[in-house]
């Protein structure tokens, strides 16, 4: 008989475990709500789920054209490397920055966009966030599909490096993690952060080397790209997909350490101040 | 165990006309109040035995809901204690969850996890729900496709086949068609009698007295009364009348037959109005025998509050001795809303004979009568007679049905098995004729 009582006051610590663990007690839940959020938006499309892969497809064709030979822009060629269409180089930056970019987005709205599961059930809320961020970086594996198919298109070789992109990936994860739970949080409790947030993202691609290639930053700006975790991300995946090289061993710690950091802080803030949300839809 | 307990529960919210007043005031780091503190509940005490029905009532914002939110975990209370024993399910509004997009299958699914049942036990269980839901092949069709009723079906369908212990319901039944209600109700009836605990929220005072063994009077945030639902229906009425009486217009008296009307308008389907009262039998009854039940059987035996036109209604009355007694009578009166009496029958003037019975016997009678009636509400009622026409107990309150039109409309009170025959002096010329 599960039997729960939900005055009991318990450590944070107690909460916080507790509510991992609901991710493996609710996977079914968590499994389904990752399968809607995925999907949902080519319910209607007479190709479904190929649209996952051929959408980015598209797209980072798109690309590749208007930076090719055939339209004329090619522009700047990328630094090292003369041959790589500029195009590949912009979509390999962008696929970690979208996935941050939809993540906040989303999960400024992850509480309140789903009031009725909020006050009309009992619900896992943590769930919520949660499939938000994966269900954005489950999107990017497309678009990473894309882009491995396009690589191939254009005859490169694919890098062994290839193989460390999990390791990344997890990262990435935790990181985005930990930012949508915040989120989640401040959009639900001060719904004007959304307002703010808007610019801060937009300003975030501009600051993160991805139109711009990072060795053209000036030496007295270089703290623009050492203190940006998405610089670190971008830079990562550039590294891996196309240079195939590893990126450094000190930053990819750092970086691990603060996506761990950010992660426990968010989710224990949302764990902390998640009885109140419903207070406040 | 109790199911749930509740103690000192209070809910404090902070209303501000507007969100920048409330930034004011903010700002000024509590020098300025813009905002007052409301109590949607202040000190509830309750405790919820486990296979209690338990009606909560009350007028619009006394707190019904937010009581059973906070029950159910939804909401935190600002002061108090929650405990829950059980599974818990609870039920703001049907279908709430479904994604119009996907599939009624996808969405059962979804709303089974979210109730929290394993995905095994759901498809396990999945054809029951479809059963029950009765929406055919559009269970594979999209819900944006769905009426309103369907939608409910469905969400009706899969919370009450999640079998909580515990199950709570907050005005779930005003949707849908007569006989998805009936259905609806027969299921809480088995839930109930299954030992589920459930708690209601209803305005409807006659599913209270009806469905319910206890039941609560919410006013403005505090629990003002508890007890049987009888009981707390006649004090709800009460209030209504004190809150009426509140009230001094030029109008008075039209206000105070819109005010009557509005009381009672959930009565529609509750025959206890003041008339059927003052009628009812002026004789007290000895207590030599107490009538311990009386139940409504549909023409398949199963219990049910709606009755279609022209169909047999079986009552089932049971009653205990309190002394031994060498000869009895059961009979059964039945009433319109107004308190005529329409029929009345008994076991004497059936001629059936109880015999002589011991003290502490229980005896059940059914009675199965057609009920060639008018669609609308009607009562019953059941007395135990003695020898000597001497009153030895009779039914405490009247057991309420509806009958229901199943295939024309009916002129009048009831309907006469009519048969119709033309004569005429032939055939052609009555074509021309008419």
């Amino acid at each position: 008989m599960a039997t729960y009582t939900s005055s009991e006051k318990r450590g944070l610590g107690g909460a916080f475990f507790d509510a991992l663990g609901t991710f493996y007690r609710r996977r079914w839940l968590l499994g389904y709500f990752i399968h809607r959020q995925v999907t949902r938006s080519y319910r209607r499309s007479y190709l479904g789920l190929t649209w996952a892969v051929l959408g980015p497809l598209i797209w980072v064709f798109f690309l590749a054209l208007i930076f090719s030979h055939v339209i004329g822009i090619k522009n700047r060629g990328v630094e090292g490397d003369p041959t790589l269409n500029f195009g590949l180089y912009l979509y390999c930056g962008l696929l970690p920055f979208l996935a941050f970019s939809e993540a906040l987005n989303k999960g400024l709205n992850s509480i309140r966009s789903n009031s009725g599961l909020v006050q009309k059930v009992v619900f896992p809320l943590e769930i919520l966030p949660f499939t938000n961020a994966i269900a954005s970086m489950v999107d990017k594996v497309f678009g990473f599909g894309a882009l491995l198919i396009m690589l191939l298109f254009f005859g490169r070789t694919l890098h062994w490096t290839l193989l460390y992109m999990p390791v990344i990936v997890v990262l990435q994860l935790l990181f985005i993690l930990g930012l949508t739970y915040i989120m989640a949080v401040l959009g639900t409790f001060l719904p004007d952060v959304g307002e703010v947030m808007r610019p801060v993202i937009r300003g975030m691609f501009f600051v993160t080397p991805i139109l711009w290639p990072p060795d053209r930053l000036p030496e007295s700006l270089s703290w623009i790209e050492d203190y940006n975790p998405l610089a670190y991300l971008v830079n990562a995946y550039r590294d891996l997909i196309l240079a195939g090289t590893l990126p450094g061993a000190l930053s990819t710690l750092y970086f691990a350490l603060f996506s761990v950091a950010i992660f426990v802080l968010g989710f224990a803030l949302f764990v902390q101040l998640r009885p109140r949300f419903a207070d406040h839809l | 165990m109790p199911a749930i307990s509740l103690r000192g529960i209070g809910k404090k919210y902070r209303i501000a006309s507007s969100k920048s007043l409330r930034l004011r005031e903010i700002l000024s780091f509590g020098k300025k109040q813009h905002s007052q503190d409301f109590w949607a509940l202040q000190d509830i005490d309750l405790e919820v035995q486990p296979g209690t029905t338990l009606g909560i009532v009350g007028r619009n914002g006394a707190g019904k809901s937010t009581l059973l939110q906070i029950v159910s975990g939804v909401l935190q209370p600002t002061t108090g204690t929650v405990e829950v024993n059980g599974r818990l399910t609870a039920i703001f509004g049907l279908g709430s969850g479904f994604n119009p997009e996907f599939t009624g299958r996808e969405n059962a699914m979804m709303n089974g996890l979210i109730l929290g049942m394993d995905r095994r036990q759901m498809l396990d269980r999945f054809e029951e729900i479809e059963a029950f839901a009765d929406i055919g092949d559009f269970i594979d069709h999209p819900v944006r496709t769905y009426s309103s009723g369907m939608k409910s079906r469905l969400g009706f369908a899969v919370a009450v086949n999640v079998e909580p212990d515990i199950l709570v319901i907050d005005e779930a039944l005003s949707a849908g068609d007569a006989a998805f209600k009936k259905k609806a109700l027969q299921r809480m009836y088995e839930l109930r009698d299954s030992g589920t605990t459930v708690l209601f929220v209803s305005h409807s005072m006659g599913m209270v007295s009806r469905f319910c063994t206890d039941a609560v009077l919410l006013h403005r945030g505090h629990l003002i009364a508890s007890g049987t639902p009888d009981e707390i229906v006649s004090e709800y009425r009460d209030v209504l009348e004190k809150a009426q009486g509140q009230k001094v217009t030029k109008n008075a008296e039209r206000d105070r037959q819109l005010d009557y009307t509005i009381a009672h308008e959930d009565e529609d389907d509750m025959p206890d109005s003041p008339n059927g009262a003052g009628s009812r039998e002026s004789r007290r009854a000895t207590g030599e025998a107490e009538v311990l039940g009386v139940e409504l059987l549909d023409e398949n035996r199963e219990p049910a509050d709606q009755i279609s036109a022209g169909s047999d209604l079986t009552v089932r009355v049971r009653a205990r001795y309190a002394r031994a007694v060498q000869q009895s009578s059961f009979g059964v009166v039945l009433r319109d809303r107004s308190g005529t009496l329409l029929f009345a029958t008994s076991t004497n003037s059936e001629n059936v004979s109880l015999g002589a019975r011991s003290e502490v016997e229980v005896v059940t009678v059914d009675f199965t009568f057609g009920v060639p009636l008018a669609p609308g509400s009607y009562g019953v009622e059941a007395t135990v007679t003695g020898d000597g026409d001497r009153l030895l107990g009779q039914s405490e309150e009247k057991t309420a049905f509806e009958v229901v039109a199943e295939e024309h409309e009916v002129w009048g009170l009831i309907q006469v098995p009519t048969t119709v025959e033309v004569h005429g002096r032939d055939p052609e010329e009555q074509g021309q004729a008419t």
